[in-house]
This record gives C-alpha cells, sequence and structure tokens, in this order.
C-alpha cells in the first residue's frame, strides 16, 4: 500500500494532511465545480480556488490570453465573485466534498488581505488559505507585496493574526533573489510556501503594432517557466524549513517527481487543466506507477532526493 | 459535457483553407444544440485546445465541424486523417433559442459564420420552423457549397465581388427579409452585427437578434475567466454564459472579433 500523504501544516494545530500531493493551482481550475462533470475531483490531492478579493472584480480588457512557445500569457487580471459570494455560493458545495479546499485570497492593501482572511473564519468547507502575493496583472497589490520582503512578511502576518486556517503563501518569481522573500514570509509563520506565480512577460502583434494582450503585459505560465520553477523550489529549500509546494509547468509525473526530489512537498498543475480537465489526476497516477516501479512506498522518501 | 476519443470518418477541404471534419461523437451529438461548441487538443506541443462550433449532427452520432485554417491548431486539424482519433470535450456553451412563437427565422450568415446556423437550420426544421439562411461569402469560390446544407430551406446568396449571387454583404439584403422575420439568428464578424444593430435601430418594430461571439479562449467551461466580456447585464464568460448573446447585450467596444 502506497502513502502518497502529505501534511502542509506540520506546525499548525489544525494540520492541512493531503491524501495525495497533487493539487490544482490558483487561477485554472475555477471553483472546482466547473470540472465537476469530466474530473473525480474528490481523487485530487486539494484544489485550491480562483483568486478572491474583498469585492468582486471585473478584471481586465480582452484580449487576456495568448499562446506563446511552450506556455500561455494571460492577463485575466484576477476577475472573480468576490469574497462574500464564495462563502454563500462556493463554501456551502465545498463542505460536502471530501477533497480540502484551499481559498486563493489576494488585496490591494495589507488590510484587505486580513479582512478576507477573517472573513474565511469558522466557514466550513474551507482547509486553509493561500495568499496571492504574485499576482502580475492588477494595478495596486498583488505583486508589489511579493518583490519586498519586509512587505511579503506583514502580509503574512496580519494573514496569520486574522485566520485561525493554515496559510501558504503564493511567491512570485519576479524578484532578484527568491530566498529572501521566502524566508521573510517563513519568518513572519507561514505554513508553507507555493512557488511559483507566473512569470511577468508579453507580446506582439506585428500587424497591427500593438501589445497582444488588452492590459499590455501579462503573466507567463507553461512548461516554458518550469526550470525557472524548479530551481526556485530547489534554491527556497536551501532557506527554509516549511512545506514548498511547487507550481509551474507541470503537465506530466515526470515533471511532477522533479519538484518533489527537489524539495516540495507538494505540486500544483496549472496550465495543463487548460490543455486537459484530467491532467492532475494523470499526474498523480503517473507518480503511483513510478513508486511501484521503484518500489517506493512513501512519496515523502523523494522529498528533496536531489539535493543530497 | 463529456471528454471523449472520436474517430475522424472524414476531413476534406471543400472550399479553399476551409475544412468539413465528421467525427463519430455519438454522446457529444445527442447532447449537442446550435450554437454550442466543442473544444479540441491540437496535438501534443500546443497548450490550449481550440474551440470549434458545432456545424451538423446526424442520427447516427456523427459530429460534423466547419473550420477555417487561421493558424497552427486550425492547420493540425486540417491535415488529420480518416480514422485518426482526436480528443474532445463537449458540448460546451449556450446555445441559440428558437422562441416556441416564432415561425420564420432570419438566419445570416457571414463566411465562417455558417458553422453553427447550419446546426440551427437542422434544427429548425425538425421543429417545423421555417429558416430562411442568407449566406454571404467574400467570393464565388469562398462560398459555402450550398448542398452540404439540410434539405429544405431556402438560401439567399450574396458575394462581395459578385461572382455568385446578389453583389454585396449578406447584410446589404437583409432589410428585405426583416417583416418576414420573427427571429434574426447570426453568425459571422463583429462589423456585421454592428450592421444589424443599426438596421434594428431603424425599424419601428424590434425583432429579437441573437448572435454568436468569438472570444480567444482557455479552458472552454467557465472556469478561467480568459474569455470574459463586459456586457450591459455585467461580465459574461463567453464560454459557458455564451457564445451566443442578445444583440443588445453587447457592448461594442468589448468585442475584438
Amino acid at each position: 500500500m502506497l502513502d502518497l500523504t502529505v501534511q502542509l501544516a506540520p506546525a499548525h494545530p489544525k494540520g492541512l494532511l493531503l491524501a495525495n500531493p497533487v493539487m490544482t493551482a490558483a487561477g485554472t481550475f475555477g471553483y472546482g465545480t466547473e470540472y465537476s462533470q469530466v474530473v473525480d475531483l474528490q481523487k485530487l490531492g486539494a484544489v485550491v480556488s480562483k483568486g478572491t478579493t474583498l469585492k468582486p472584480r471585473e478584471g481586465n480588457l480582452q484580449p487576456r490570453l495568448i499562446e506563446t512557445a511552450s506556455g500561455i500569457l494571460n492577463s485575466v487580471g484576477l476577475q472573480n465573485i468576490g469574497i462574500d459570494a464564495v462563502i454563500e455560493e462556493k463554501a456551502p458545495v465545498w463542505a460536502q466534498w471530501q477533497v480540502p479546499v484551499i481559498v486563493n485570497i489576494a488585496g490591494e492593501t495589507i488590510e484587505e488581505y486580513a479582512q478576507i482572511a477573517a472573513k474565511l473564519e469558522g466557514i466550513a468547507g474551507i482547509s486553509g488559505i493561500e495568499v496571492n502575493i504574485s499576482c502580475p496583472n492588477i494595478a495596486s497589490g498583488g505583486v508589489e507585496f511579493g518583490i519586498n520582503p519586509r512587505a511579503a512578511a506583514e502580509v503574512t502576518a496580519a494573514v496569520k493574526s486574522a485566520s485561525s486556517l493554515p496559510i501558504m503563501v503564493k511567491l512570485s518569481p519576479n524578484v532578484t533573489d527568491i530566498g529572501e522573500i521566502a524566508l521573510a514570509v517563513c519568518k513572519a509563520g507561514a505554513d508553507a510556501i507555493t512557488l511559483i506565480n507566473t512569470m511577468r512577460g508579453m507580446a506582439i502583434d506585428i500587424n497591427s503594432r500593438r501589445p497582444s494582450l488588452g492590459n499590455r503585459i501579462g503573466g507567463l505560465s507553461g512548461p516554458a517557466i518550469k526550470p525557472i520553477a524548479l530551481y526556485m523550489v530547489y534554491r527556497t529549500a536551501e532557506v527554509v524549513d516549511i512545506p514548498i509546494i511547487g507550481c509551474g509547468g507541470i503537465t506530466c509525473a515526470e515533471d511532477a517527481l522533479e519538484f518533489l526530489m527537489a524539495g516540495a512537498s507538494a505540486i500544483q498543475v496549472g496550465t495543463a487543466n487548460l490543455t486537459s480537465p484530467q491532467a492532475a489526476l494523470r499526474v498523480l497516477d503517473g507518480i503511483k506507477q513510478f513508486m511501484k516501479k521503484e518500489n517506493i512506498q512513501d512519496i515523502k522518501a523523494m522529498v528533496g532526493k536531489a539535493r543530497s | 459535457m463529456k471528454q471523449v476519443w472520436a474517430t475522424i470518418v472524414s476531413n476534406s477541404e471543400i472550399i479553399p483553407s476551409h475544412h468539413l471534419l465528421c467525427l463519430e461523437a455519438p454522446d457529444i451529438a445527442a447532447d449537442a444544440d446550435a450554437g454550442q461548441f466543442i473544444t479540441i487538443k491540437c496535438g501534443d506541443s500546443l497548450i490550449l485546445r481550440r474551440p470549434i462550433s458545432i456545424h451538423q449532427v446526424t442520427d447516427s452520432g456523427y459530429l460534423l465541424l466547419f473550420f477555417q485554417v487561421v493558424g497552427q491548431g486550425t492547420l493540425w486539424l486540417s491535415q488529420r486523417q480518416k480514422g485518426e482519433r482526436l480528443d474532445l470535450l463537449g458540448p460546451l456553451g449556450n446555445n441559440f433559442t428558437i422562441e416556441p412563437a416564432s415561425r420564420n427565422l432570419l438566419l445570416v450568415a457571414g463566411g465562417i459564420g455558417i458553422a453553427p446556423l447550419a446546426f440551427l437550420a437542422q434544427q429548425a426544421l425538425k421543429q417545423n420552423k421555417s429558416p430562411r439562411l442568407l449566406l454571404g461569402a467574400r467570393t464565388k469560390e469562398l462560398l459555402y457549397p450550398t448542398e452540404y446544407l439540410p434539405p429544405g430551406m431556402e438560401v439567399l446568396v450574396t458575394t462581395e465581388d459578385g461572382s455568385y449571387g446578389t453583389k454585396g454583404m449578406a447584410t446589404d439584403i437583409l432589410y428585405r427579409h426583416l417583416n418576414w422575420a420573427d427571429q434574426i439568428l447570426a453568425c459571422g464578424p463583429k462589423a456585421m452585427y454592428q450592421t444589424i444593430a443599426s438596421l434594428m435601430q431603424q425599424q419601428p418594430a424590434r425583432r429579437p437578434v441573437q448572435v454568436s461571439l468569438e472570444v480567444r479562449m482557455g479552458c472552454g467551461l467557465g472556469a478561467c475567466f480568459s474569455c470574459s466580456i463586459k456586457t450591459r447585464y455585467g461580465m459574461k464568460q463567453v464560454c459557458k454564459d455564451g457564445p451566443v448573446f442578445n444583440l443588445e447585450e453587447i457592448l461594442w467596444q468589448e468585442v475584438k472579433i
């Protein structure tokens, strides 16, 4: 019998125990509900919700999405239904699920992050919070908090003090040293770290002589950023001792295994969900097959293996 | 909505750069309504699935797609052969609505816009409605071959260069049919919809107009918010709340294609 369980908040009184390490990444899997007809959601390790703000957001102008070499650029701009609607409409559905749901939150100010977290207190159906300090597509807040270690720490501490849920902080790769930011949020009390969010990028339509995206710049995701994400997990594992959730261009089990061996305890599948709704479950199946083939009983035995 | 492997029955270029693809997809064909679409995974190297309108279905469970080669995804799709299998997700999106009280349905197709309207005509005929199609193309060579349309419908053709039918665009002859129509259902470029909108404003008695929009899509099922547009009634996801919208909902500055 394989042991696929992963504890993402070992120091937290509630903990955050996943049945397996395969999660879906924020923004690529809606609220989970959209996929219920075609994906056996309960087999996932966890579902991370669409990034949620205090008030509903309309997001950016069209076009919001373009395919580039081995990746996609998006400038959705955190369009979402707002925290109150999440609590009223989505949480009651999640409360019926076996799979843990983690709500990804984003604010324009530190106070907003804390307010959103406070609203989630005592709501059934929510197992954790992922703090998004890395969205490149909004005018204020978002990535601003993710590129300054002090601001990152302040947001983390504010959410921690407003919430009794396990808190993971999702970091931006658009920084000089990911280790410095990771250490700051770790010291501020984060239970886990997710990395990475999208990398800033752009494309230009040579016929119209205009940027291809309505917002001009966007965030690059998909296989194009996988080596960068993998390095950042490897680097971060050097400096923090809290669990790391690897994310960035994972499309198959081999990708996921690389992240585990670099030091991630769990992984998120993002862009690949757009290629196939089954992507995350295929990654999970492939991990199991690898463990059987290699005679590995416990998934935790692979974490950080490439570091020694 | 289902994700299935569909075997290609045939794939042929029926007019330059436009392919008619017949797939064996009984589960999707049985569920589909006119105006809905499917997404196809186009090869191993492309990330985004490509959304394609459902063109027609057959009682034997075949799904017909009519698409134009416009980029890498549709180029890959155009090169697929009989017997190959495609990863399909669908049916997705909303559909054209035929009002029970309507009898005369005016279908307006600009270019590739015939794709969902052939299916609509098929459904209208089954419901004993009278569909009349205004079919526009740039040239005779690029005109959708009418023998592929469901039999028993009235078709009026326009070409921009006058090489066949009436010279001009489908919207140039639209005014002649307005009094006849109980409903107008259109698919084509943004400029065509804007022309229809201004024609309707000059009409004393408004007819309900439904149009199908095209926007770059990500997931195709309402999860990623890549295809959202602002409408008179708030933000809408084209893949889930659309692609069919009432003409008066649309804010033109939000529609790019």
